[in-house]
């Protein structure tokens, strides 16, 4: 660096670094921030300013050029970000694009990105499930990864603790599959989905239809309007941002939060290159990072790390973190790191629809999306010839019929006509847990390199043959649910999408016991260099079924926790507690 | 009304049809479309026929139609922005061979019939062999369907689309 200026050393030194600020990346900030820690949040994307930075948030249909569809050119140019269902005229600003952030395929992989302050959080599902214990035994008990170091206990109070700030919107159901949180009230099922709910109450033993629980404000607390939030509107329009708050997102509540604290450093613009270790102390002792407008080289120094950059941006970090005791990538000596990549298989859909409940429609719209089935396979025992199992999404529909098949003034009434509506139209898509396995992996290139100086990452990362097991069983349960609900015209159908385009990207630097087969311990810390904490999708030893961001936002609370006691008392590098 | 204001309120309609203002019609060089195209070359006289179409398509009656809301323009503008360089080839070709089309057909040009034949060529569509026209008659009928449910004017003054709902009702009782 030819420009070294001394005296700017310590405006560089920080306690705390939290790389990315998505939900997981916020939540560290917010935690350390309140704590009373310094902490530099590096984002390596623009800012987004709650409500400031949301340009299309309050826009009608009509205001929008192409009335919400994506243009041709922007197909060709952006394929991988196209094939996202998210991604539309309305929200394609809070997408990374294609060209500008290459990767290279070694299989197909959809590598959906949002690069921008908040990250994903912005765009996101907002659906929200605890894991339960059968959850975290999945591994040991079935003999595959392995198995997790902490179990459902260890990180219920952080579910709670979570929640209780997001503002998760469910019912108590009193599923040991699903263990109920502290919820705002749920959404309810509409009649067909609650008349499908009694039907396989009725007909099947231990399978259950609920309410889907998601990360809106029904009943804001004041927590929630001490953020600034108010009741969720129905909107849902939510991947624009919402003016509102009503639903979850860094830039609505955790960011803001800790930068009330004053202790907030929020560095937007700075790609993350390495993060730094110092043989001598034998920890991580920085992050280097390039400044995307000046193109600068940049070191920041801190005692703790947190990596958050979303699951794969964190294994490259970690394995471009190459030092002398680390040439393979930081904490890396076993090999693994890269490895083990899973994720949920979404390639399912079966559809149906039911003539009974005529008498009634939807009014509004459903911020949760309808209902949701949790996993029934496998749950207490073996029974099936795969592992594990499969949640589904479940919802209903009546929309208003308009026969276009005419012209003029018979086309014109036909359209301006809102008193026909169809039968109930049945929904359904399958997010079914895969099986980490070590030929899924992540690796760096050796030469390529994007245009800030980072080496590209290959993606390998597929199906399996058990996963279309899984899918065979999701269509004949689902058909005989449906049948038995006297649903007719059930239609399966095989969604093409590539891995990735779920979202849910996990692993790489798995938790576990040991660090002869895993990266990180059961407080989320490198197991070989102790001040660096991994609490984004990258820590995940298995999948489960559950959407998976609850269970980042509650680990990295509770590590935190950890992080800030063990700077306390002097026992970081020791990881007990 | 002064020339500020023109110039506003025609911006006004075009932003409605999703259009990017060229120049006010009155003030173009003759011959040339109202809007700006990137792969479409459109003549004055296609724009011409293409807004007869439309409003034959969603004619004007105690409310406004197709060409008022210049559906025509909302057309163009997403054939040009939206559509694959083969759907713009045959919806330019369908465009240059409806007339021809409707002079076989009818006897004369579409834009010199009365509105009732055009209904009625328009009626006898499903017949047509030509595979260009069909494909321009079918991509023009949908995105003028899509122009008006979408417009401003069907979204506010005849029909209610809440942006703020703020509200869900699973078991509504029908009327």
């Amino acid at each position: 660096m030819a420009n070294l200026n001394i005296d700017d050393v310590k405006t560089r030194v920080f306690d705390a670094i939290v790389i990315g600020s998505g939900a997981s990346g916020g939540w560290a900030a917010k935690e350390f921030t309140e704590k009373g820690l310094k902490t530099l949040v590096l984002e390596r994307g623009r800012d987004v300013v709650h409500v400031k930075d949301y340009p299309t948030t309050n826009l009608y249909p009509y205001e929008l050029e192409h009335r919400n569809e994506i243009t041709y050119a922007d197909k060709q140019t952006n394929p991988i970000a196209n094939r996202c269902y998210a991604y539309r005229e309305d929200t394609q600003h809070f997408f990374a694009k294609d060209e500008e952030h290459p990767y290279i395929q070694e299989k197909d992989f959809d590598w959906i990105r949002g690069y921008q302050v908040g990250g994903k959080s912005l765009i996101w599902a907002r659906q929200t499930q605890r894991w339960s214990e059968y959850d975290f035994e999945g591994p040991a008990r079935d003999g595959f990864a392995v198995d997790w170091p902490i179990r459902y206990h260890d990180i219920d109070p952080w579910y709670s603790y979570v929640e209780r700030f997001v503002g998760i919107a469910g019912n108590k159901d009193g599923l040991s599959t699903l263990p109920d949180g502290d919820f705002l009230p749920g959404y309810p099922l509409n009649a067909a989905e609650d008349y499908f709910r009694q039907s396989v109450n009725q007909h099947f033993k231990n399978r259950h239809v609920i309410s889907a629980r998601c990360a809106h404000l029904s009943d804001p607390q004041p927590i929630h309007l001490q953020q600034g939030r108010v009741k969720c509107q129905h909107r849902v329009l939510c991947q624009r941002g919402c003016p509102f708050g009503g639903y979850f997102s860094s830039n609505a509540s955790t960011l803001p939060w800790a930068q009330k604290t004053g202790n907030l450093t929020l560095r937007p613009h700075s790609v993350v290159h390495s993060i730094l270790y110092d043989q001598e102390s034998g920890k991580a002792k920085g992050v280097k990072v390039i400044d995307t407008e000046s193109l600068e080289e940049i070191d920041f120094f801190a005692e703790v790390i947190f990596v958050n950059a979303a699951a794969l941006n964190t294994n490259l970090i970690l394995l471009n973190s190459k030092s002398d005791r680390f040439p393979e990538g930081l904490g890396n000596d076993n090999g693994l790191l890269g490895k083990y990549i899973a994720f949920h298989n979404y390639t399912a859909r079966i559809s149906a629809e039911y003539d009974g409940l005529l008498e009634y429609r939807t009014d509004g719209r459903n911020p949760a999306g309808g209902g949701y089935i949790p996993n029934f396979r496998n749950v207490d025992s073996q029974e099936t010839d795969f592992l594990r199992g499969w949640a589904a999404a479940f919802s209903a529909n009546r929309s208003q019929v308009r026969d276009t098949n005419g012209v003029g003034d018979a086309l014109k009434n036909a359209l301006l006509d809102d008193s026909k509506w169809s039968n109930w139209r049945i929904h359904s898509h399958m997010m079914a847990e895969t099986i980490p396995k070590e030929s899924n992996q992540v690796w760096l290139d050796a030469s390529k390199t994007d245009k800030w100086g980072v080496p590209l990452l290959h993606i390998s990362v597929d199906y399996a043959e058990d996963d279309w097991q899984r899918r065979k069983d999701y269509y004949e349960q689902m058909t005989a649910m449906y049948e038995a609900a006297g649903f007719k015209n059930i239609r399966t159908s095989n969604d093409s999408r590539r891995p990735g385009n779920d979202i849910h990207e996990m692993g790489g630097a798995r938790m576990g016991n040991d660090a002869k087969t895993s990266l990180l311990n059961k407080w989320n810390q490198l197991h070989l260099c102790k001040n660096v904490y991994v609490t984004d999708g990258a820590c995940m030893t298995s999948t489960a079924t559950q959407n998976p961001t609850l269970t980042y936002m509650a680990l990295t609370a509770r590590a935190v926790d950890h992080a800030v006691k063990s700077l306390k008392k002097g026992t970081l590098l020791d990881g007990k507690q | 009304m002064d020339l500020i204001n023109r110039r506003i309120a025609i911006r006004r309609l075009l932003f409605i049809a999703g259009g990017t203002l060229l120049l006010p019609a009155c003030y173009r060089k003759s011959g040339k479309p109202t809007i700006e195209l990137t792969h479409l070359v459109i003549e004055e006289e296609h724009e011409n026929l293409l807004a007869e179409l439309v409003e034959t398509i969603i004619p004007s009656s105690n409310t406004s139609g197709g060409r008022e809301l210049l559906l025509h323009l909302f057309v163009l503008k997403m054939v040009d922005d939206c559509h694959n360089p083969e759907d713009q080839a045959a919806f330019m070709a369908g465009l240059a061979s409806f007339s021809t089309y409707a002079r076989e057909k009818m006897g004369m040009d579409f834009i010199t019939l009365e509105p009732n034949k055009r209904l009625a060529f328009l009626e006898e569509m499903k017949e047509v062999k030509d595979e260009q026209i069909k494909r321009f008659y079918a991509i023009t009928k949908r995105r003028t369907i899509q122009g008006f449910v979408n417009s401003k004017y069907v979204m506010t003054d005849l029909k209610k689309y809440e942006l703020v709902p703020g509200r869900y009702n699973g078991y509504v009782k029908m009327a």
